[in-house]
């Protein structure tokens, strides 16, 4: 498959998760245990980049959350950034071709872009504790079983593997 | 797609990781007024799109429960209606008895609020409102249930609402049977489903029972006066001697909530009206108390005095009270002395 051919797959993933993301998910239950699709399309799309694109990639999409959610401006595009620059070493790193692989990825990315995303803007110590014990770690199960669902719809363009 | 091992890590990846890195420090630490506004011009332009999706999800996903509430409403209403005449006029005259001016009705904007999926959703709330329809900063915005906040920054089309849960919030607050002035802050040490709040700075000699409803007092010029906060479940902790902390679990659970009422010209007047008792948990009012009968006669001393307006409006045969038979009104304690109020009630 031609290079053009595979960013062009991958962008309209990514299209469609940006989508689901601001359509679909508000429809979902409770907002802080919905998937974070915005999240798992940086983790895809920085996994089959550079990891300074993956970086830029991060950068401009806690932008986006800190202009919707601005509880410490900034907060959000440091975390996503150190996200999506992880995200593309975490490939080189891990066999990354492997479905679950690829979920676990997605809970990693989401609790440390929580936890950066906590110290950043400056949270209490039982909100941290309490945010990174049940919440996050929930959060993370949930969007990597979505994020499943999707690498599994698009297997054939992401040439993901199915048994472990 | 690329495979990992075709891709040769450069330079060029670490200059934009350490620039991105770079951006997103000088975002943190600079001036609020710098981020606020960048922030509403990104909302207000490339995230104008998803913004709109969002909120044609939202309106989506509640309509059904919107269309059984109007209905339960409209119900409710036909029922009242056939009452009204009588109402209005007993209202009226009610109003002439105590010598009450015509209350003010607050203009107010619907908006949708538009969860975000970040830790911080329960500090700050995206509202589908903005600007272009009145809404301002230091609107005070309030669900069915109380108070939910007040706005923080506002863009064209979508503004920012700062929740009770955010560490920065206060409200100036009162018992709902005026016995006791305080602060209304959210506590340092709950969080998640174990938020509430707490009322700071009642004096020691004041204490407030369990379950008492605790209202915004209209001091500070941000949130008119008598909107619910919420219900006193507790002492929080106390200074011998000195004053004493509530723990107050909040009327409102922003988590939950989609639709709110962002009040875009505060009255300066009491907004009690609007929120039935219902809408909090029930409290005892002086007014309902049970008072000791007193059998009508000459008072005489201290005990008659006391007893005598509500033995008076216990007789009285007719159902109309009339101005004699009104209970006093109790007694407003003045607040203590407090350290300069800030401008708003929120400080930020």
């Amino acid at each position: 498959m031609t290079t053009r051919a595979s960013r062009l797959q991958l962008s309209l993933i990514v299209v469609t998760l940006v989508l689901l993301h601001f359509y679909v998910r508000p429809r979902l239950f409770d907002a802080r245990l919905s998937p974070d699709f915005l999240l798992f399309a940086l983790v895809i799309f920085a996994m089959r980049s550079g990891p300074g694109t993956g970086a830029v990639a991060g950068f401009l999409v806690g932008l986006a959350s800190d202009a919707l959610t601005p509880a410490r401006f900034g907060a959000s595009a440091l975390a996503h950034t150190v996200v999506g620059y992880a995200a593309a070493w975490g490939r080189a790193v891990f066999f990354a071709d492997n479905l679950l692989v690829n979920a676990g990825f997605v809970v990693v990315a989401l609790w440390l872009r929580d936890l950066l995303l906590l110290i950043a803007s400056g949270s209490g110590e039982r909100q941290v504790l309490l945010e990174l014990g049940f919440y996050s770690p929930l959060q993370g199960v949930i969007t990597a079983a979505a994020g499943i669902v999707v690498l599994y719809a698009f297997q054939e363009w992401f040439a993901v593997r199915l048994e472990a | 797609m690329h495979p990992a091992s075709d891709r040769s890590y450069s330079r060029r990846d670490t200059v934009l990781f350490v620039a991105c890195l770079a951006l997103s420090v000088a975002a943190l630490f600079s001036p609020e007024q710098w981020t606020v506004a960048f922030a509403g011009g990104l909302r207000a332009t490339v995230l104008r799109p998803f913004v709109w999706l969002q909120e044609r999800a939202e309106e989506g996903k509640t309509s059904r429960a919107r269309l059984r509430a109007v209905t339960a409403e409209r119900d409710s209403a036909a029922y009242v209606a056939q009452f009204l005449p009588s109402l209005t006029a007993e209202n009226e005259r009610l109003r002439h008895t105590l010598g009450l001016s015509r209350r003010l009705t607050a203009p107010y904007v619907p908006a949708e609020v538009l969860h975000q999926a970040q830790v911080t959703d329960a500090r700050m709330l995206l509202l589908s409102v903005g600007r272009s329809s009145g809404v301002s900063t230091f609107d005070p915005i309030v669900a069915p249930e109380g108070l939910v906040g007040v706005v923080w920054s506002v863009g064209p089309a979508t503004s920012v609402a700062m929740t009770w849960a955010h560490p920065e919030f206060r409200v100036s607050a009162f018992t709902e049977n005026g016995s006791a002035y305080g602060i209304v802050a959210p506590s340092a040490s709950a969080t998640g489903s174990d938020a509430f709040l707490e009322l700071r700075g009642v004096p020691y000699r004041d204490s407030v029972a369990t379950g008492t409803v605790v209202l915004s007092s209209g001091l500070g010029g941000v949130y008119p006066k008598g909107i619910p906060i919420g219900t006193v479940v507790g002492v929080e902790s106390e200074q011998a001697g000195w004053e004493r902390v509530y723990r107050v679990r909040p009327a409102a659970n922003h988590g939950s909530i989609s639709h709110v009422l962002v009040l875009t010209a505060p009255p300066h007047g009491s907004v009690a009206d609007a929120f039935p008792p219902d809408s909090a948990e029930p409290t005892p009012r002086l007014d309902s108390l049970p008072a000791p009968r007193v059998r009508p006669g000459p008072p005489s001393g201290r005990k008659a005095a006391a007893g005598s307006a509500p033995a008076a409006s216990q007789t009285s045969p007719a159902a109309t009270p009339s101005p004699a038979a009104i209970p006093a009104p109790t007694p407003v304690r003045i607040p203590a002395p407090a350290p300069p109020p800030p401008p708003k009630d929120s400080g930020r």
